[in-house]
């Protein structure tokens, strides 16, 4: 390392000139390659089974979630009025570049009224033409109260409102055609009459694009006051200005080179910078910080050896704290996700280059820039912080007992905590609770059956086993019991729903008729009848035309990872009951899939953390050469992950990926913390030979630089808390937590655990 | 004349009218005026083809007669095996205005149900057909023009675009029209935003008796993504059928 600094250091701008150049080409990368991945669909794992299969389904029944636009009349909507903007406002979507076909949009203008009819059977929209006549009105108005099929699904109980649903091509919501939706929605308020527009591809969509935004906006303030306490704690503008070049720069080169790659940036790509700030930034306050001491001490020494003395004594901590950060993150390679991986790859390779920015940028911005001066502290080596800290190592040595007690008390309190962690696929609930998106939805879902889909899906080998008496009933039972049990399910529909209508409307509209007939052919003649007297395709969004498979849509109020869950939980009840009919019971649809790769990206993160832990004891034991220590070094680690999880458990915040994501930061910042600090302990102990001293001057010098940092990076990450966004809030909560945990958990458990375990000091005993 | 224009689309050689320039309106007089058998019965294959390329296949046989006034249709379905023996019965009035009157016979309800189909837009059988377009159609309820006379598929033909004097489900439809055989080998149908809705293709089209009959044609439903084939095989013209044929109690004996 000293040959490598004198090399830098001779031949410093040459090594600038490069470091601008390789900056100014990443940066032309990233301008010509910049691409924002916002589309969902390319983050779900497409080999999965559960992905293949709701992928397939969702062909096969045209599953698509829909945009919901409430038109609410607060006379009531059975006027000519009213229906002239229903009709005239479904048309106009109709004509949309996005949908695809007519058929798509579906309101009270186009939706099927199956009723019966002078011993006959008559499927036709319930208005063509706008009505003249109250009685007309009147009519209408019967006809969806005596339709099951419709009333509440389509029109409010109070008729008030209605809606108006539209499947949009594939995945084409764009935030162009969010605001034409609006502006076109928009256009028909008034008169009494309000329009609102909601649903899952508004949600997710308008999230895509507004949590990045959000970020954007945040972000320049997290570095300024990062820089701002950069400043107060190393006490050098220089060096504060050199620190922010390392994290900056190496944010630079890792996005030049994923975006160069083509790799565009996917939502966890973006917090890298604010993993490489968190950990980069810590290289290179710690050789500051041990540059500042060294300069204290040798008075003598040059320029030159302070900057090699620093290069050469934090050459293997930073090393080491790097590569274990870096195969850390890599650890999250075994993710199903690829956005995923791609995260890790990159946030490793970041973690890289903020060492090697460490060993040369900081030599040779140094060496141009001059070395910082010790402007507060220059006449006494022993400084207060130095005292100070001096007396904590004593303080907490005298007092090991009630640090174990309390660490074994903190982390029983956490970990309880963690067992109430919850995860939460829920787009909405990342919305401020103020968002107009967050009020729209809950209109319509206080008024209708609700904006989420589960699909379930019964398949058969056999055809025409969907027109089975007992299979249907089944599905009626199945039906029946998800709404009934569960608060947050609106409504289904069905095949079922179908029959039973048919099956009322041909039997004089008699109530005791709404039931499934029990004879199959009588079955198959009603669909006949209904394909026979006009019926829409919409029959085949419940069932296979070979009557094989069927489609339980269940609409939901709440997009909450919990009331999903107890949905499908309580449709599991019945998978063994399909199974004796030789039926399979499988979910589809993209609120499932949302679960599906929410669970994933948790699991992964899991997984990832234990291997983690693995890998951070095998590398330590490698680089100590000492298992013992391997496993001290887990410490921090371990503290900081069990009250990271514990707070979410305790104050209710669900896991969802940002929150998870974030994880990973505390092993980074764990092992950067301990591995400095035995690294230093080990230099302290071999040189003093005396426990007591070499416990105080780590605490004195990697404690300087743990502390540092942690405020630094805490202050700098609390200002998120002030963004609109939850996920970004408790990043921002988050990032301040872990660094918090695990400096305290560094300098104290840690700290007496490695004193207490007498290593190095065997030659002494 | 009734919705067997198409479904059997028995159609009259006309030589005398080949020779002479046309109007666009004698042209369509030409066509709604011809011949056709009086009576006859077939098979008919009905195959839906949704948009996955998934065929559902329905064969019937079916009755029909042609009294004048009104003409009479009865259909029975031979398969699927769920449905067999249920029997359709279309009366087609000549009378400007009058509805059809429609019956389904469902055996497992035992019972005649009415189709009341005051709506000629439906789709017939949930195919790609509606009822309307199996139907004669009054050439003054549209305003004609003579687009082109060129070949098609090696026929001379007409093409003809119909735009309906009201307003109604199709804005307009082009008719590709065989001088010779006075029957329409394609017509496109555009929906009422003037956008190509359907397009109907006459696949197979074979002079008996001195009729041109259509036996194979295909209606494709480009905003759907649908098609229909109606196929007619064991074609027998004036058979013979007694109108004592057409009634509710013949529905429900079966074949």
């Amino acid at each position: 390392m000293k040959k490598f600094t004198h090399i830098v250091l001779k031949n410093y701008r040459i090594v600038l000139v490069f470091i601008v150049l390789g900056t100014i080409a990443n940066l032309y990368s990233i301008k010509q390659n910049f691409a924002l991945e916002t589309d969902l669909e390319t983050y779900m794992p497409k080999s999965h089974p559960a992905f293949v299969f709701s992928d397939k389904a969702e062909e096969q029944f045209d599953i698509r979630d829909a945009i919901l636009i409430a038109v609410s009349d607060s006379s009531g909507i059975y006027n000519e009025s009213t229906f002239k903007k229903i009709k005239a406002l479904t048309k106009a979507i109709q004509k949309l570049v996005v949908v695809e076909n007519k058929d798509d949009v579906l309101s009270l203008y186009t939706a099927d009224n199956i009723r019966g009819e002078d011993a006959g059977l008559e499927i036709e929209p319930f208005f063509k033409r706008i009505p003249k006549t109250d009685l007309q009105f009147k009519q209408i108005a019967q006809n969806v109260r005596s339709n099951e099929m419709v009333y509440k699904r389509l029109v409010s109980e109070d008729e008030k409102s209605t809606l108006i649903f539209t499947k949009i091509k594939g995945n084409s919501f764009s935030e162009e055609l969010y605001e034409e939706i609006l502006t076109l929605a928009n256009s028909y308020k008034g008169d009494g009459l309000e329009v609102y527009v909601a649903g899952q591809p508004i949600v997710e969509g308008t999230m895509a694009i507004l949590m990045p935004k959000d970020m954007k906006k945040m972000f320049p303030l997290v570095l300024l006051l990062i820089f701002v306490v950069l400043f107060v704690v190393l006490k050098s503008f220089k060096a504060s200005v050199i620190s922010m070049l390392v994290v900056i720069l190496s944010s630079i080169w890792t996005f030049g080179l994923m975006l160069g790659l083509g790799i565009p940036i996917y939502a966890p790509s973006s917090l890298i910078p604010v993993m490489l700030i968190a950990i980069g930034v810590a290289d290179a306050i710690h050789m500051f910080s041990h540059l500042q001491l060294q300069n204290k001490v040798h008075k003598n020494w040059s320029n030159e050896d302070l900057i090699v003395n620093m290069n050469t004594e934090m050459f293997s901590p930073v090393l080491m704290t790097s590569v274990t950060t870096a195969v850390g993150f890599l650890s999250l390679l075994s993710s199903d996700i690829i956005p995923i991986k791609y995260f890790a790859a990159f946030t490793a390779f970041g973690v890289i280059m903020a060492m090697v920015f460490s060993f040369v940028l900081i030599p040779a911005a140094l060496k141009l820039l001059g070395i910082p001066k010790n402007k507060a502290t220059a006449k006494s080596t022993d400084t207060a912080f130095s005292i100070k800290s001096k007396r904590l190592a004593l303080k907490l040595v005298a007092h090991k007992k009630t640090v174990f007690a309390t660490t074994l008390l903190i982390l029983l309190f956490f970990g309880f905590g963690m067992s109430k962690v919850w995860i939460n696929s829920s787009f909405l609930a990342r919305f401020p609770d103020s968002n107009p998106l967050v009020t729209t939805d809950a209109f319509v879902n206080e008024h209708f059956l609700g904006t989420t889909t589960i699909n379930v899906i019964l398949e058969s080998d056999e055809s025409g086993k969907f027109k089975e008496a007992e299979v249907l009933n089944l599905l009626a039972d199945l039906a029946t019991d998800v709404v009934e049990q569960n608060e947050n399910v609106g409504g289904s529909i069905s095949l079922v729903d179908f029959i039973k209508r048919m099956n009322k409307v041909l039997n004089e509209d008699r109530e005791e008729y709404y039931t499934i007939p029990d004879n199959s052919d009588l079955i198959a003649q009603y669909l006949l009848l209904y394909e026979m007297s006009g019926g829409s395709d919409k029959l085949w969004e419940v069932v296979s035309e070979d009557f094989n498979t069927a489609n339980l849509q269940i609409q939901l109020k709440s997009d909450n990872s919990k009331s999903l869950n107890a949905t499908l939980n309580s449709v599991e009840l019945y998978r063994s009951k399909f199974e004796d009919l030789g039926i399979t019971l499988n979910f589809a649809g993209s609120g499932y899939k949302v679960l599906v790769f929410n669970d994933l990206i948790l699991q992964g993160q899991i997984r990832s953390l234990l291997y983690s832990f693995l890998i951070v004891v095998v590398l330590l034991t490698l680089m100590f050469r000492s298992i013992k220590l391997g496993f001290i070094a887990t410490i921090p680690i371990f503290i900081t992950t069990v009250i990271s999880f514990g707070v979410l458990g305790w104050l209710n915040i669900p896991l969802e990926t940002t929150t998870a994501l974030i994880s990973s930061i505390a092993i980074g910042i764990g092992i950067d913390y301990a591995v400095h600090f035995i690294d230093r302990y080990k230099i302290e102990a071999l040189k003093h030979e005396n426990k007591s001293i070499a416990i105080q001057e780590t605490m004195a010098h990697s404690g300087r630089a743990i502390s540092f940092n942690a405020i630094v990076v805490v202050i700098g990450f609390l200002v998120l808390t002030l963004s609109a966004f939850k996920p970004n809030i408790a990043l921002g909560a988050l990032i301040s937590l872990n660094m918090f945990t695990s400096f305290i958990a560094t300098i104290t458990i840690m700290f007496i655990v490695l004193y207490a375990s007498n290593l190095f000091f065997k030659k002494l005993n | 004349m009734n919705k067997l224009t198409l479904v059997l689309s028995f159609v009259l050689i006309s030589v005398s009218s080949i020779t002479t320039a046309q109007t666009a309106k004698e042209i369509a007089y030409l066509v709604y005026n011809k011949k056709s058998p009086l009576n006859g019965e077939s098979d008919m294959t009905m195959t839906l083809i949704n948009k996955k390329g998934n065929e559902r296949v329905r064969i019937l046989h079916q009755y029909f007669i042609d009294l004048g006034e009104v003409e009479k249709q009865l259909m029975f379905f031979k398969s699927p095996a769920d449905v067999k023996n249920t029997s359709f019965m279309n009366f087609t009035y000549n009378e400007e205005g009058k509805n059809d009157d429609q019956w389904l016979y469902l055996p497992a309800l035992k019972k005649v149900k009415r189709i009341s189909n005051s709506n000629k837009d439906n789709d017939f059988m949930g195919s790609d057909f509606t009822y309307e377009d199996m139907e004669k159609r009054s050439p003054e309820r549209d305003t004609h023009t003579l687009i082109a006379s060129e070949m098609f598929n090696g026929d001379e033909v007409w093409v003809l675009e119909a735009v309906p004097v009201e307003e109604e489900q199709y804005s307009k439809k082009v008719a590709w029209i065989s001088k010779d055989k006075l029957s329409p080998l394609k017509i496109d149908f555009y929906d009422e935003d003037e956008e190509l809705l359907k397009t109907l293709t006459v696949k197979d089209i074979n002079n008996m008796e001195g009729f041109w009959i259509i036996r194979g044609q295909k209606m494709r439903n480009h905003q759907r993504n649908h098609t229909t084939k109606i196929d007619l095989t064991n074609i027998v013209i004036n058979s013979g059928v007694l109108s004592s044929k057409f009634t509710q109690r013949e529905m429900q004996k079966g074949l």
